[in-house]
């Protein structure tokens, strides 16, 4: 058995660790080469004209897992959430029809998340026993936080930093250490040393950089290759990006806190509620919500994003001009037709007005 | 008496009769906004986000036809009908949409109708609704049971004796359209067309589409003209446990009348429409495997009539001639 999975995030790097932990070989794990314009494009050539672009993303994705010799494909699946319940059963099709027999196994993301993904850790394993299951499983969750807390610094720096460009490299150094750690407590260690590397990045002491929130759809808000690099862009604008929106969080809460009764978008449904009382699905609810969260913040801006014809985003944007609480939206729909230089073009006026804005608030 | 406006739209070709029978039991009257036409198009464009569905927008016009006509909106948030099943985003947040972007409309009425909880939440939200007008719980228990039964006679009235939504609400069958002489007529074609019903029973957005098919010689069948166990079953053939409220409008109705063997399957949908973006792939799959002849429209507040006939004609003519070479 060959699986392959489609790129999100970081999301490969936990994967990967699983598999090998459990003992699986180079030739059972597929990762797919990094998305480039060619996964995108064949993401489109082979999807219903009007899917969205998670759905072409992802199917470009596995395309290429397929390339490479992939004949088991992990999708998510899940009802209650947007159109994200039919990926596995048109990309299924789609790829039968392309002469590819590969077969699903689909990871529910909206009831038993928690058994579903256990399931899928041990299909893919040969049933692997339970407690080694659980270890490796814990194992990649471990680095995903670690990722997760040097992207948290990185988003930082990259506003500040006198050279630009020196703290992403860094990020990348760091998520390249982190991918070939091989014991918790080297992630630990690997997490911290990055950190503190980043802290030390020479930084201009004029800077007094404008904060931005983020929020929108999970997959475009978290995938760089669909949101065209947003935060790296606005890191050079000079902007700190904020986003709560992480995997390890998701992990964290949807996977075990939920269970128990902990609910992470609490604050932020009770934000939304005057405006948007119950759940659309996906994240349409929590768009809202945060929006007014960054808004009482004092934050400048907030950045929407959202794929092109995504139906809890429409929602969200609808609603959103209408709240009290008054903060500058750039609404972004990211989908094939975008360009890198027309988001860009858009981003400087977003941040010029937003730097305006706060002169203005200022007195200056 | 208080005046209940209901907005021409969306769910109300599915469920009008059931709203009004309840409404005027509770004593209320019922206003209904005019048909579609130009004005109600654009005050709802002009409203809504760019990449807003058009039904969505022309919902949003119906509201503003409705200002001061009356002194509720009634816009229900129907989240699901049924287990494990969910709604549209855009119909779930309606009426806070509603509320956001036409803020002078008046009271909007929004019982949530979530089949997938306790029987009891369903019934305490239709109560809260009721009490708006009356204070007497057997008095709503009463509207409730005939509004839930016009709903089954409304049904009835479509899946048994063959009428379309509107023949059906208003209670009156039109004749079938004579087809213009221009067409040959002899062999008389089936076309089945699918789609959700506030798409095929709008007339001013899909320009007029059934009766333009009438005229042009042919026999048409909509998803409305089976029974909904029919449609469930075909649903589930297709591609299992359904995902959406209403898979039935478009994959059931699709594979019933495909397996029925109809010369032709027409599905009118709209730009941007997130449920049918994924599920006319499949129709469209099964079309291909059987050799039936399978027409996408989509439609759009830019589609123009001409433009439509165009493509309707030219996909008539070719299972015309098709038909001619097989035979």
């Amino acid at each position: 058995m060959r699986v392959g999975i489609p790129h999100f995030g970081n999301v490969y790097v936990a994967i990967k660790t699983m598999a090998y932990r459990l003992g699986a070989s180079d030739s059972e794990l597929v990762i797919p080469p990094p998305m480039t314009q060619r996964t995108l494009e064949m993401g489109i050539k082979y999807s219903p004209t009007e899917a969205c672009l998670p759905y072409k993303l992802t199917l470009g994705s596995l395309i290429e897992a397929c390339e490479l010799g992939a004949d088991t494909l992990a999708q998510a699946r899940g009802t209650g959430i947007c159109r994200l319940g039919y990926y596995a059963r048109g990309q299924e099709q789609m790829l039968y029809d392309l002469g590819y027999n590969a077969h699903f196994i689909t990871v529910d993301v909206s009831h038993h998340k928690l058994a579903s993904i256990i399931r899928l850790i041990k299909d893919m394993t040969n049933n692997a026993p339970w407690h080694e299951v659980i270890s490796a499983f814990f194992f990649g969750i471990g680095k995903l936080a670690a990722l997760d807390r040097v992207e948290n610094v990185v988003r930082k720096i990259r506003a500040v930093e006198s050279e630009k460009g020196v703290a992403n490299r860094i990020y990348r150094e760091a998520v390249k250490a982190i991918d070939d750690a091989t014991s918790s407590k080297e992630v630990k260690g690997i997490a911290k040393e990055y950190i503190d590397r980043l802290n030390r990045v020479p930084r201009n002491p004029a800077a007094d950089p404008l904060k931005v929130g983020i929020v929108g759809e999970i997959y475009v808000v978290i995938e760089p290759f669909a949101n065209m690099d947003i935060e790296v862009e606005l890191g050079k604008l000079g902007v700190e990006v904020e986003r709560t929106m992480t995997l390890s969080r998701w992990i964290k809460y949807s996977l075990f806190l939920n269970y128990l009764g902990i609910d992470e978008w609490r604050e932020v449904h009770k934000l939304a509620k005057p405006y948007l009382d119950h759940d659309v699905g996906g994240d349409g609810w929590e768009s809202v919500g945060e929006k007014v969260l960054y808004a009482r913040r004092g934050y400048d801006g907030v950045i929407h994003l959202a794929p092109f014809t995504c139906m809890p985003e429409i929602v969200a944007q609808n609603i959103m001009p209408s709240t009290r609480e008054d903060i500058p939206v750039l609404a972004v729909t990211c989908d094939e037709q975008m360009a890198k230089q027309g988001m860009l073009t858009r981003l400087e006026a977003f941040v010029d007005l937003l730097g305006f804005r706060r002169r203005r608030r200022d007195g200056r | 008496m208080i005046k209940v406006g209901i907005p021409r739209a969306l769910l109300y070709y599915q469920y009008y009769p059931m709203w009004k029978t309840f409404f005027e039991s509770l004593g209320a009257e019922v206003v209904v906004s005019p048909r579609t036409n130009k004005a109600i198009l654009n005050s709802g464009v002009t409203r809504a986000v760019a990449d807003t569905c058009l039904p969505v927008k022309l919902f949003l016009g119906h509201v503003v036809s409705l200002i001061d006509k009356c002194d509720y909106i009634f816009a229900p948030a129907v989240i699901n009908l049924g287990r494990k099943t969910y709604n549209c985003s855009k119909i779930i947040g309606l009426p806070n949409m509603t509320r956001a972007l036409i803020p002078e409309c008046p009271l909007v009425l929004a019982p949530q109708i979530d089949l997938g909880k306790w029987r009891y939440h369903l019934y305490h939200n239709i109560y809260e609704l009721g009490r708006r007008f009356t204070s007497n719980p057997f008095k709503i228990q009463k509207a409730m049971e005939e509004a839930w039964k016009s709903n089954l006679a409304y049904r009835n009235k479509m899946s048994q004796e063959g009428f379309t939504c509107l023949e059906a609400i208003s209670g009156v069958r039109r004749d079938e359209p004579r087809p213009d002489s221009g067409f040959d007529s002899s062999p008389l074609l089936t076309i089945a067309v699918i789609g959700h019903p506030y798409v095929i029973y709008d007339d001013y957005l899909n320009h007029r589409l059934l009766l333009q098919l009438q005229l042009m010689g042919t026999k048409i069948l909509v998803p409305e003209m089976v029974p909904e166990e029919e449609l469930d079953a075909a649903a589930t053939r297709l591609v299992g446990a359904p995902h959406w409220s209403f898979e039935t409008d478009i994959i059931g109705a699709g594979e019933y009348y495909l397996e029925a063997k109809v010369d032709g399957l027409i599905n009118l949908s709209v730009f941007g429409c997130g449920p049918d973006s994924m599920m006319v792939s499949f129709v469209k799959h099964r079309a291909r495997e059987l050799g039936t002849p399978f027409l996408h429209l989509s439609l759009d507040e830019h589609a123009s009539a001409g433009g439509v006939l165009t493509r309707l004609e030219a996909f008539l003519d070719m299972i015309k001639r098709r038909e001619k070479i097989c035979v």
